[in-house]
């Protein structure tokens, strides 16, 4: 394990703070979380940060104000505010691909730029996109945009994957109670991998005359949704005959080149742009989120913009130590590099948030999953730790039993709406039963969150007569995020927060987060691959292994 | 006898002229609305053939007063209540009226509301009050002669006295022989949902057929003629078509539908009825839609008929309005002509800049990609082909009540579809 004191590439003021940093992580490795609790009877409000929208508590890490204090001192000595000026001026802070990463733009209002140092043009160009989003979201949702016999579409089906398909999927269930009712069930289906099993699946129950496709891939080139689009087509024009007008009425592009669509049999009026400088991962502010205007409307959707924007907004101006992303951030450094914490468990209390930890996953991994720095030089630290979860109430189910009795040490962060199902008041009669199951699942959370850091401490009669293996340690921090409910601009600030957070760790391990060097190389191996299986060149000319598996294969 | 008739409806224009005419005193309340306003002005209330020199007539031989709605004359035999279907709360007052009375008095039930709503009004009643219900089986267009002469009269009633006050009200109108049925309050309401949702059923059934006629290449109007000659089957109710409207047809079947599903059970098959109905009421423009090739911006078509049916000026969910929303949505320029209905599409429209009204059903297709048959009214049954074939663009008809002869018109030189034939 590679250890912060050796960091090479520090300045000295970094290596400075990172010394007494891990001088404090020494003594913090020997307290327990109650005894925290025990000692500052006010912990709650000294660590805890309320935004209205989200409230964070992070009294349950094992740390103090001393400890906060410091890590801010990091972020400055890393240049923090450099690289924050960097991101929101526009800069090519995506230096190895030589691109701005201005996903935060896409969130801005359409008055003015905010006093930002970009082009209003860009601006215009973001607006246009969501205008235009619009108009195809309210063809759909009237039932006006039809298919190539005339019928209205029933059935959209989103085929893309990475940042195309999980902030979209993730999105579009997490606001599922806000799904526009349509008068023909307009229904919005995920397709994603390669191997065509979600579509398989999907086109055995849709009706080609009344089924739309987005195919959503900012290259246009990635070739899991090109071999899922033209199975797509297959389908329908087995059907519906091999015109062109098939293309033109069932099919909306998604991409950074027009040329791409076109040449594709996608038409104009059907193609919504976005740009180079919107990462794929960061991409679902953009037309990529068609599928989530499709399920919650536009104006649901400019609301997920406006919370996220609002987000910005809090992470350019709030001072550090009250500020939600980098104090995400820097607890996340503080774990991973001064307490060795090398895991971190997303776990929503909230079955609409099913998809959140693998969307985290990729936000995440694929950004701070790096080992070189932006010199070009080896880290001399460890980078992101290993992102994972489920819904919590089921994941108690599953791999809690290694959380509070295994043996390796994991952060979590527990996320759950404070109100829920008190908006319905139609169905009244099932939301009493419905509020006290929120309620259930409420307290599991408080009581999971509560065992984790304090251990048999959270009893108020603690045992010690229990035999060991009934035994419960603790120690395991963790963070609570309260949404004040689950509504689109809630989730907007929340995923904006957890973007941020992962651009200010990135700044710490001094990587660049917005690059995805590491996903290159296989797909080209896959393309030497291929003709091998399809059997149009030899089996052999690989490894022992790869050959091998080969042969039984195509035996 | 002395009648007070209550309500605005087709219904109580009908039932107080004809009552009138056989010599009932008939005083008919009317509350403010536009039926009333129309009648005010001195203009026809609706469209209906006979009615209003009836109404006249009637008012000059001094049987029959219109009044306003709460002016309640005081000696009556027989009370009507004779709404539209979302009037409910003027029924209630008008019943919580003779309630308070006290007075003993029959009242007549002729709306169609939700199934028990005659049960729910019957028990705001006294000891020596009665309600029954009278099932309206009018036919728009032809509503005076079915009124007059009804093949039945369903009579939902629960007392001896009130039924024979009944008999005696319609004495003159049920001569030929004895036309009154009678079963309880839930009975006749259901019975007149029933009979709605049957007539939408055939003709739902005989327009999913025509669309497969359509695929495979017959004739519908020969299977239709064919099926029409079983007399187990009859020939009533089997004419294929663009979708059927108007308030009572389709608000009638719609209210079977949620009054089945609202206790908890419910008709699937009249759930697939109104559904292939709203399919149906689109049929012609996805025709059109193919024919061009699945881009209509800019095209220019006429459209003949907008009302319902024949003979009426109502638009109330008529195919009418799916079609424009359809074909404005694509970008394209609606001609419309309607000999009565224009006002009713101009009051939903406006000023629409892909929407052109004309007064004159040539004038809707000068210059048009094609001309689509939507109402049946009897001035489109023999056009003038040959100006026709002069005005058109193309020359292009979508018949949507199979009223013309495909072989003749195409001899023409016209392009022609029907619905199940082409």
């Amino acid at each position: 394990m590679m250890n912060s004191y050796v960091n090479t590439h520090a300045n000295p003021q970094i290596a400075a703070v990172q010394q007494v940093l891990s001088q404090l992580a020494v003594q913090f490795k020997e307290v327990h979380i109650a005894r925290l609790f025990e000692q500052d009877a006010q912990r709650f409000e000294h660590c805890r940060l309320d935004l209205q929208a989200i409230l964070f508590d992070y009294s349950k890490q094992r740390l103090d104000g001393a400890v906060i204090e410091q890590l801010v001192q990091l972020a400055q000595a890393s240049g923090l505010q450099h690289w924050m000026t960097q991101l929101f001026s526009g800069a090519q802070v995506n230096h190895t691909e030589q691109r701005a990463a201005m996903h935060w733009a896409l969130r801005l209002p359409p008055a003015g730029t905010d006093s930002l140092d970009i082009c209003p043009d860009i601006v215009q160009q973001v607006h246009t996109q969501i205008e235009r989003m619009g108009q195809l979201v309210g063809q759909l949702h009237r039932g006006q945009l039809r298919g190539c016999t005339g019928e209205q579409i029933t059935d959209v089906v989103n085929i893309g994957v990475g940042g195309s398909d999980l902030g979209p999927l993730m999105v579009s269930h997490a606001l599922s109670d806000y799904r526009i009712a349509t008068p023909q069930h307009l229904q919005v289906h995920f397709a994603s991998s390669m191997d065509g099993s979600q579509l398989s699946v999907l086109l055995k129950n849709l009706r080609p005359e009344t089924t739309l496709f987005i195919i959503s891939s900012k290259s246009f080139t990635t070739i899991d949704t090109l071999y899922n689009a033209e199975t797509a087509r297959a389908w329908l024009q087995q059907k519906l005959g091999s015109s062109d007008v098939v293309s033109r009425c069932h099919f909306i592009g998604v991409s950074t080149s027009p040329e791409k669509m076109t040449a594709w049999g996608i038409v104009p009026e059907h193609q919504l742009g976005m740009w180079d400088w919107v990462g794929g991962r960061f991409s679902l502010w953009s037309a990529i989120g068609l599928p989530i205007a499709l399920s919650i409307g536009i104006e649901g959707f400019k609301s997920l913009l406006a919370g996220a924007h609002m987000m910005d907004q809090h992470f350019r101006h709030a001072a550090w130590h009250e500020n939600l992303p980098v104090l995400m951030g820097l607890i996340g450094v503080w774990n991973n590099n001064f307490l060795g914490i090398q895991t971190q468990a997303v776990l929503p209390y909230d079955g609409r948030l099913k998809y959140l930890s693998a969307y985290l996953q990729q936000l995440e991994m694929e950004s701070n999953g790096k080992s070189v720095d932006r010199n070009g030089q080896a880290v001399s630290q460890d980078t992101c730790p290993i992102i994972w979860g489920d819904v919590g109430p089921n994941a108690q189910h599953a791999f809690y039993q290694l959380l509070h009795q295994g043996t390796q040490a994991i952060t979590c962060d527990f996320i759950a709406p404070a109100l829920r199902y008190h908006l319905n008041a139609q169905q009244q009669q099932s939301s009493a039963a419905l509020q006290a199951q929120h309620q259930l699942a409420l307290a599991n959370c408080l009581a999971q969150s509560r065992l984790l850091a304090l251990g048999e401490h959270a009893l108020d009669t603690a045992d010690t007569q229990l035999p060991e293996y009934k035994r419960y340690h603790g120690n395991q921090p963790n963070s609570t995020m309260l949404l004040k409910e689950l509504n689109p601009y809630n989730l907007g600030a929340l995923l904006a927060a957890y973007e941020h957070k992962v651009f200010v760790q990135s700044v710490i391990w001094q990587v660049n987060p917005f690059d995805q060097w590491g996903v290159e190389m296989g797909k080209e191996i896959a393309k030497q691959l291929l003709p091998a299986l399809q059997k149009h060149s030899s089996q052999d000319a690989f490894d022992a292994s790869t050959n091998g598996l080969l042969h039984y294969i195509l035996q | 006898m002395i009648l007070n008739i209550y309500g605005d409806s087709l219904c109580a224009l009908v039932t107080a002229s004809v009552l009138a005419s056989i010599g009932h005193q008939v005083s008919l309340n009317m509350p403010e609305g536009p039926a009333r306003t129309l009648l005010k002005q001195g203009s026809e209330p609706y469209p209906e053939p006979g009615l209003y020199s009836s109404l006249i007539q009637q008012q000059q031989d001094g049987r029959l007063g219109i009044t306003d709605f709460q002016s309640h004359p005081p000696e009556t035999d027989a009370v009507f209540l004779a709404f539209d279907s979302r009037d409910y709360a003027l029924a209630e007052q008008v019943v919580q009226h003779y309630a308070s009375q006290q007075a003993a008095v029959v009242l007549i039930n002729q709306s169609t509301f939700s199934i028990g709503s005659s049960g729910k009004l019957a028990d705001m009643l006294g000891h020596n009050q009665h309600l029954v219900y009278l099932p309206d089986f009018m036919q728009e267009g032809a509503a005076i002669q079915t009124f007059s002469r009804p093949n039945k009269i369903i009579l939902g009633c629960a007392s001896h006295q009130a039924e024979l006050l009944v008999r005696e009200i319609f004495r003159p109108l049920n001569r030929l022989k004895d036309q009154f049925m009678v079963m309880s309050l839930r009975e006749a309401e259901f019975t007149k949902l029933a009979v709605s949702g049957m007539l939408a059923t055939r003709v739902s059934y005989m327009n999913d057929l025509a669309n497969v006629a359509d695929a495979l290449g017959v004739d519908i109007e020969r299977v239709r003629m064919g099926m029409g000659s079983d007399p187990r089957i009859g020939e009533a109710y089997l004419y294929p078509g663009c979708g059927f409207g108007g308030q009572s047809f389709s608000r009638e079947v719609m209210s079977l539908a949620s009054t089945v599903s609202g206790i908890g059970a419910k008709s699937h098959l009249l759930e697939e009825v109104l559904a292939i109905n709203e399919l149906q009421k689109e049929a012609l423009f996805r025709k059109l839609w193919r024919y061009y090739d699945c881009n209509l911006k800019g095209r220019v078509i006429a459209i003949w008929g907008a009302s319902f049916k024949p003979n009426t000026n109502r638009i109330d969910n008529a195919p009418i309005l799916k079609l424009l929303d359809a074909f404005l949505a694509q970008g394209a320029i609606i001609k419309l002509h309607d000999p009565k209905a224009l006002p009713n599409i101009e009051k939903l429209y406006g000023q629409h800049p892909q929407l052109v009204l004309c007064a004159d059903q040539y004038d809707a297709v000068s210059g048009v990609d094609a001309l689509l048959l939507v109402t049946e009214w009897k001035q489109y049954w023999s056009p003038n082909y040959r100006r026709l074939l002069k005005l058109m663009q193309t020359p292009l008809i979508l018949d949507g009540r199979n009223i013309y002869d495909p072989n003749y018109i195409k001899s023409l030189g016209f392009d022609y579809m029907g619905m199940g034939r082409a």
